[in-house]
């Protein structure tokens, strides 16, 4: 299976996503709700494993890799939440997002080349970018609640939905420690050393210590609401130029190893 | 506002504080000049870093009697020194860096931000807060404590050891041509130095990806892209595909190739000795104008040159230099001990062999699959353990992360 027969895949999954996230918010039958997401997930998901297979390697290299990765934990974290905390709108979020990603790899998909350079041929190489993508994804989840809580709700935020962002902060904040440590230590098996301060390497430390100080200052001032929420907007901007942005960053152009395209 | 910022010791005292720091470093950095890392080598890390702990245990014990030392363990400290750290690491994001072996140091310093005194002043600053509040973690220690210390331990580790034992890392990079045995290494400056081991190169060996044929501009040299496919890969099955509006058919592939001048053509034959390349017989037409071609195309080695296949105006068949997919080297190690060691070493799997570690860092690239030369990286780092040591203690208190929150709803109901 390539990328060609994708557009079946994807446009079936989100679907199914969605029927999952309209159920989710009108609040009824919660085992469509489940059910249909799961069914999404499955196709998204086999897709992926069909890709591997195909590729003889990891679909984890290019961009276009990394973001189909990305719209498969979107709507895998937004059930997680869902079951968690019953948010009715955080399904249909994590659904339009993961079909926005969707839609970027549909219509301007990147070079997909078969080849794998001999450096990522690694037991590391899985478990350093899928636990970064799951990262990524919840980040991305708790972004949304930002901006919803900023923006959209008209209501005052309420101290249960920041502890929402608090603990969705955590866990993010927890997979993306686990990710960047992996980092370190292929780096080590791969390169000769763990920390270099290449320019992907100090986006990371950037958004790593980011998403730091909105958990110290939450706990530190609890009582504010507004400073901790624009921080995580401004961290996941840090977050974007460590993921993507640094392809375009006069500073790092050519200077980093990290970039594979 | 500034005394009652000083008196109350919020938020903006932390950050004031961290304003002063940075301009001590500044200061530092005009009259004393970048920080020389290559000083820092043993035993001087060693009596910093005694002389570090030394003064956070101290201060600690004295943490009743100095006002100083108990705001450290407080938000406002932390919140203010990680809002530097991430001000001061974003100019190094922002800034292109200079590698050190150009003199070229600007006034500021910040295009070597690993040398700035106010970067490496900031950091230390994060480093006592880490210290300290591990201190007040740990006596009286209690489990509940226990993520708490391992995630600020763990960076503490982690960040002390890597920054103190950088000038302790030796890092050579080795030439050796297969048959041949060799000693010395090269540094990044260029200086030969003696390796306590010996490496004999006893066969090097390349695996490749198949060859590709891709269509690219006249002009510019540049990939044309297809709908779909951008290069056709002339692996096991495939011999036909569509590229840039021209069916592709693939008639006859040899691997180990010589091309042979004919009258008004160049022949491809097979010739299975070193320099060989790889060539394809290809025919093209074009879906719309209908206009056929075919010819040899080669990706050329380094003792024959390319060939392309010119289809327009606008485009030609190119065959692009094969990628490598996996290259190994088979060596046999002499230890000053007298040890005597066979090993494969290959990219991400590395040799460990007394305190060392032995890389396959690249070989002869112009030669390509017929390299006779293999290069190797030696690694040195006495530091590491310390520093592995810190990234596992992270790591469970990582684990740990995930978990708690759970707690905590818990514990309310």
């Amino acid at each position: 299976m390539s990328w060609d027969s994708f557009i079946y895949f994807a446009l079936s999954s989100v679907a199914f996503f969605t029927l999952g996230a309209v159920f989710a918010w009108k609040g009824r039958k919660k085992w469509i709700i489940y059910s249909s997401t799961l069914i999404g997930l499955l196709i998204l998901g086999g897709f992926i494993i069909d890709m591997w297979i195909f590729l003889e390697r990891p679909p984890l290299r290019t961009m276009g890799e990394t973001r189909l990765w990305y719209s498969f934990f979107l709507p895998l974290v937004g059930i997680i939440t869902y079951a968690r905390w019953k948010y009715k709108w955080i399904l249909c979020f994590s659904t339009l997002l993961s079909f926005v990603f969707i839609c970027v790899n549909l219509f301007k998909p990147e070079i997909h080349n078969k080849t794998l350079m001999p450096a990522l041929q690694s037991p590391w190489f899985p478990p350093h970018v899928i636990v970064y993508m799951f990262a990524y994804a919840i980040l991305g989840a708790v972004t949304i609640l930002a901006i919803y809580l900023l923006w959209m709700k008209k209501k005052e935020i309420q101290e249960k939905e920041m502890e929402m962002c608090d603990n969705l902060v955590s866990v993010g904040l927890a997979f993306m420690t686990l990710g960047m440590l992996f980092g370190a230590l292929w780096a080590k098996e791969a390169w000769g050393h763990y920390w270099t301060w290449d320019p992907k390497e100090t986006w990371a430390a950037i958004t790593w210590f980011s998403y730091l100080f909105y958990i110290h200052y939450r706990r530190g001032y609890p009582s504010k609401r507004q400073v901790p929420l624009y921080f995580l907007l401004l961290s996941f901007v840090f977050l974007q130029i460590c993921w993507w942005g640094i392809n375009y960053l006069p500073a790092a152009i050519g200077s980093s190893i990290h970039t594979y395209n | 506002m500034l005394i009652e910022a000083i008196k109350s010791r919020n938020l903006a005292f932390g950050l004031l504080f961290g304003a002063g720091i940075v301009l001590i470093g500044l200061f530092l950095q005009l009259t004393v000049g970048a920080i020389e890392w290559t000083f820092i080598t043993y035993p001087i890390n060693i009596c910093l870093v005694s002389l570090f702990l030394i003064l956070l245990v101290t201060g600690y014990i004295f943490r009743a009697r100095i006002r100083f030392v108990r705001w450290m363990g407080r938000y406002p400290a932390a919140i203010s020194a990680l809002a530097w750290v991430i001000f001061l690491t974003l100019i190094l994001g922002f800034t292109k860096q200079i590698p050190d072996d150009q003199s070229e140091k600007g006034i500021w310093g910040i295009s070597h931000m690993l040398s700035f005194w106010p970067f490496l002043l900031v950091y230390c600053w994060l480093a006592s807060i880490l210290g300290l509040v591990v201190l007040s973690h740990l006596f009286p220690f209690r489990w509940r404590h226990l993520p708490f210390i391992c995630n600020h331990l763990g960076l503490f580790i982690a960040m002390v050891s890597a920054a103190l034992g950088n000038a302790d890392v030796k890092q050579l990079t080795m030439n050796v041509h297969v048959g041949q045995s060799e000693w010395r290494g090269l540094d990044k400056d260029g200086i030969v130095h003696d390796l306590p081991l010996k490496i004999c190169l006893k066969k090097f060996s390349i695996d490749e990806y198949p060859p590709k044929l891709t269509i690219v501009s006249n002009k510019t040299g540049e990939i044309l892209l297809g709908e779909k496919t951008q290069s056709l890969s002339l692996g096991k099955s495939i011999t036909q595909g569509t590229l840039f509006q021209w069916k592709i058919q693939v008639n006859n592939v040899i691997q180990t190739a010589a091309p042979v001048q004919l009258a008004d053509s160049i022949n491809y034959i097979k010739w299975s000795f070193s320099g060989a390349t790889d060539a394809a017989y290809v025919k093209a037409t074009n879906s719309v104008t209908k206009v056929h071609r075919e010819g040899w195309v080669s990706c050329g080695s380094f003792l024959f040159p390319y060939q392309i296949l010119l289809l327009d105006s606008i485009s030609s068949i190119v065959m692009p230099g094969r990628e490598p997919k996996r290259y190994s080297s088979e060596v046999e190690i002499f230890t000053q001990s007298g040890k005597k060691v066979n090993a494969e070493i290959e990219v991400n799997k590395p040799f460990k062999i007394d305190g060392w570690k032995i890389y396959q860092y690249g070989y002869d690239e112009e030669k390509g699959r017929w390299s006779d030369s293999s290069i190797f990286q030696f690694v040195y780092d006495p530091w590491l353990p310390f520093v592995y040591a810190g990234i596992y203690l992270m790591m469970a208190g990582a684990v740990c992360m995930f978990v708690i929150p759970e707690k905590r709803k818990e514990e309310r109901i």
